[in-house]
């Protein structure tokens, strides 16, 4: 992937203003740009501003600041229909009169393709997203599932310079979900099509994705690699938002002695670090937020020990609750933990998976520490 | 037995929603009612609360027949999906309108509320309305609700699905300790899989009108009667090829695109049938050298699913075969031609007419 810029998103706010109450400021000063070939998520709990976003994008919503630019054009004030821009929405719904094959035709029909080449085109497409069989059906007999898959072939079999889709899997089976993921992926490669995605769901985030923005509150935490933001969280939300299941957080009191820190778990274990670079950047405080992921938890060995609250194997992992500071520790073992609910078991908090968080505004300060 | 259900049968009209269905729910136990939407999980959980009759069959409550009773002469306790709290009451008030149908005094009713709602957390919400609760506190009142009358039955409809991801897991957790203090019969309707397997003590998986398998969750995910029920359970789902075994000395051998691998003794019985080779994705390791147990594949594509890497390949002959394995950094394994090997005491054959597990002999 090159550095080219297709998408440029600069300083943009959505103010919605209502009668008789306070405006919501649904964006906030968004800044973010997006590169030739990649897959962008939006990724963030109703109301964070994703799809008002995305909604700005396709032209669906004015801004109320900044400006987007696409490949060198200004198309905030543009109609939707000159951005050249590729949509899957909710609402943007198939045309009734027509059946699935026409719909999807119809996205072609500006190329001028001849007949054959046409039909090919959406076949396959269409095999690709399972819909190869309800071609010849109207949209009103099909189900929702089916017209969400007919209006992502329909996105997709075009040639645009951008491609936005809506929660383009939101209704579809589990199993079929996971399929579908891996095909639409390879297709946006292979061609190097540039798409961005709303989902209120990491792991569809996750494997769609190069670079996810994580949104809370109508503004940018974050908007990095799956990768960087489970290893390197710019904050507290992104860190406790980001995976599953979710970190475990405790509060520390910080104590120093010489050149170790100590972290202090109330009712809990002491974390002790001898490590120049940690004492640095944990400074002056008192209190930090500690975090650990439940797959960096070690269980059966290790020096600590706490009481196990549940012992749950599904298949393929055990997923422990300890009883730790008052409060449950989360662990997940790829390798079944055979451990009666109420005894105590060995586990352990390994340093270099440790993340250190300003108790205050949240901010991350230290991503593992080396061993002490 | 707490709660025993007879041959019971109901029908819509035409419509069979199920026929036959015979489960026991034992004092302290919790039997997972799963199966995909439309499979008539919430019409069963109403019979059994007397909200709805089935056509034939008998309920038997502490081994009283109960079919013919009305709902509040059965002992259940019920909390649903939409959590159905009566929104002119305060949280309190929902939660006490289980015990307020029956004999107590005021103090009695006050003290037994108030020790579940501080079990649940939600005591500090007690003076609320129900419009005022969050989605997660609406379900623990509802929780409440049908916990605080002791229920000898209690009925949980799929009560963890409108709450967010973070709570849902953390219930997950936390309600078979919950529900051990109560020592009810639970019936707990859910579709999630990881749900089922976390909370039942035993899963009944419901399919075309039909328990099809009714056992632990290890042994419906290591021992799965029927493919569906093999596909049902798992993350990725588990992968499905095309074989017919046969036997080469005292070996059973399957073969994959012209390549032959022995899967031991344990089969005997698949040899000469059209079979379904089912392979768990976390069962398979892909190796850049072909081993004993081992067929080659393309390895099309690397997508993480939480803390795992899964691997698209494909086989000579173009069926998809997901790989699994705990999180690794991305592009340390390259695509590719590659090999996908295999324990084969991990595999598991099927009739593919029948879609039944062929029999299995471990010597």
């Amino acid at each position: 992937m090159d550095d080219e810029i297709v998408l440029s998103i600069d300083k943009v706010d959505k103010i919605y203003e209502r009668r008789n109450l306070a405006p919501v400021h649904a964006v906030k000063n968004l800044s973010m740009q997006v590169k030739k070939g990649e897959i962008v998520a939006l990724l963030g709990s109703s109301g964070c501003g994703k799809t008002s976003t995305l909604r700005m994008i396709a032209g669906f919503e004015s801004l109320s600041n900044g400006s987007l630019i696409l490949n060198g054009r200004r198309i905030d004030t543009l109609p939707p229909s000159a951005r050249n821009v590729a949509m899957a929405f909710e609402g943007y719904s198939l045309y009734p009169p027509l059946t699935v094959r026409d719909n999807i035709s119809f996205a072609l029909k500006s190329l001028r393709l001849p007949v054959n080449k046409m039909a090919e085109k959406v076949s396959k497409v269409a095999e690709m997203i399972e819909i190869g069989s309800i071609l010849d059906r109207y949209p009103s007999s099909i189900s929702g599932g089916q017209q969400q898959r007919a209006s992502l072939a329909r996105a997709l079999v075009r040639s645009a310079d951008l491609y936005l889709l809506d929660e383009p899997m939101g209704q579809l089976e589990p199993q079929l979900r996971a399929v579908l993921r891996g095909r639409i992926k390879r297709l946006l490669n292979e061609n190097r099509m540039t798409a961005i995605f709303v989902t209120h769901d990491q792991t569809e985030a996750n494997a769609l994705a190069d670079r996810i923005a994580v949104m809370e509150d109508g503004m940018l935490q974050q908007f990095a690699s799956q990768h960087e933001l489970k290893e390197h969280p710019a904050n507290l939300f992104v860190a406790t938002f980001i995976g599953e299941p979710p970190m475990n957080v405790f509060d520390a009191m910080v104590q120093r002695h010489g050149t170790q820190i100590v972290f202090h778990i109330k009712n809990g274990p002491n974390i002790t670090v001898a490590s120049t670079e940690a004492t640095k950047l944990v400074g002056a405080r008192e209190f930090v937020t500690i975090g650990i992921r439940p797959h960096n938890v070690i269980v059966s060995s290790g020096s600590l020990k706490a009481k196990i609250i549940s012992n749950q194997w599904l298949g393929d992992q055990s997923h422990l609750a300890l009883s730790v500071a008052g409060k449950l520790l989360v662990a997940v073992s790829h390798h079944r933990v055979v451990a009666q609910v109420g005894n105590e078991i060995a586990y352990d908090l390994p340093n270099n998976c440790l993340h250190v968080f300003d108790n205050t505004n949240g901010a991350a300060l230290i991503h593992g520490v080396e061993k002490s | 037995m707490s709660l025993s259900l007879r041959h019971i049968s109901k029908s819509f009209g035409r419509a069979t929603i199920f026929s036959d269905i015979s489960l026991d729910v034992a004092e302290g136990e919790t039997v997972v009612l799963f199966g995909p939407s439309g499979t008539g999980k919430t019409v069963l959980m109403r019979i059994i609360a007397g909200v709805e009759d089935a056509d034939n069959g008998i309920i038997m409550i502490d081994n009283r027949d109960v079919t013919n009773s009305s709902p509040d002469n059965r002992g259940v306790g019920m909390a649903f999906q939409n959590f159905a709290l009566f929104p002119h009451m305060s949280a309190y008030e929902n939660v006490a309108s289980a015990l307020t149908a029956r004999e107590g005094s005021a103090t009695i009713i006050q003290e037994r509320v108030n020790s579940i709602v501080k079990l649940l957390k939600i005591d500090h919400v007690m003076g609320h309305s129900p419009r005022e609760l969050s989605n997660g506190q609406k379900q623990r009142t509802a929780l409440a609700r049908a916990l605080v009358g002791a229920p000898r039955v209690l009925l949980l409809d799929d009560p963890l699905r409108n709450v967010d991801a973070k709570l849902r897991y953390e219930m997950r957790l936390e309600l078979p300790n919950l529900l051990r203090r109560f020592g009810s019969a639970v019936l707990y309707v859910t579709q999630d899989y990881k749900e089922a397997m976390a909370l039942g003590h035993r899963i009944a998986v419901l399919q075309g009108s039909r328990i099809i398998q009714a056992a632990s969750p290890i042994d419906i995910y290591e021992r799965p009667e029927s493919l569906i029920v093999a596909k049902l359970f798992g993350d990725p789902t588990i992968n499905v090829l095309p074989v017919m075994p046969r036997l080469h000395g005292d070996e059973v051998i399957i073969e994959i695109d012209g390549v032959s691998i022995s899967i031991g003794q344990y089969y005997r019985d698949a040899v000469g049938i059209e079979a379904s080779l089912a392979l768990r994705p976390e069962h398979l390791v892909v190796c850049s050298t072909p081993g004993a147990n081992s067929f080659p594949v393309e390895i099309v594509a690397e997508t993480p699913l939480n803390e795992k890497t899964v691997l698209l390949t494909r086989t000579r002959s173009g069926t998809e075969v997901l790989v699994s394995m705990p999180a690794i950094n991305e592009g340390t394994i390259p695509l590719g031609l590659g090999f996908v090997s295999f324990d084969p005491k991990s595999v598991l054959l099927f009739d593919r007419s029948t879609e039944r597990r062929l029999r299995y002999f471990d010597r």
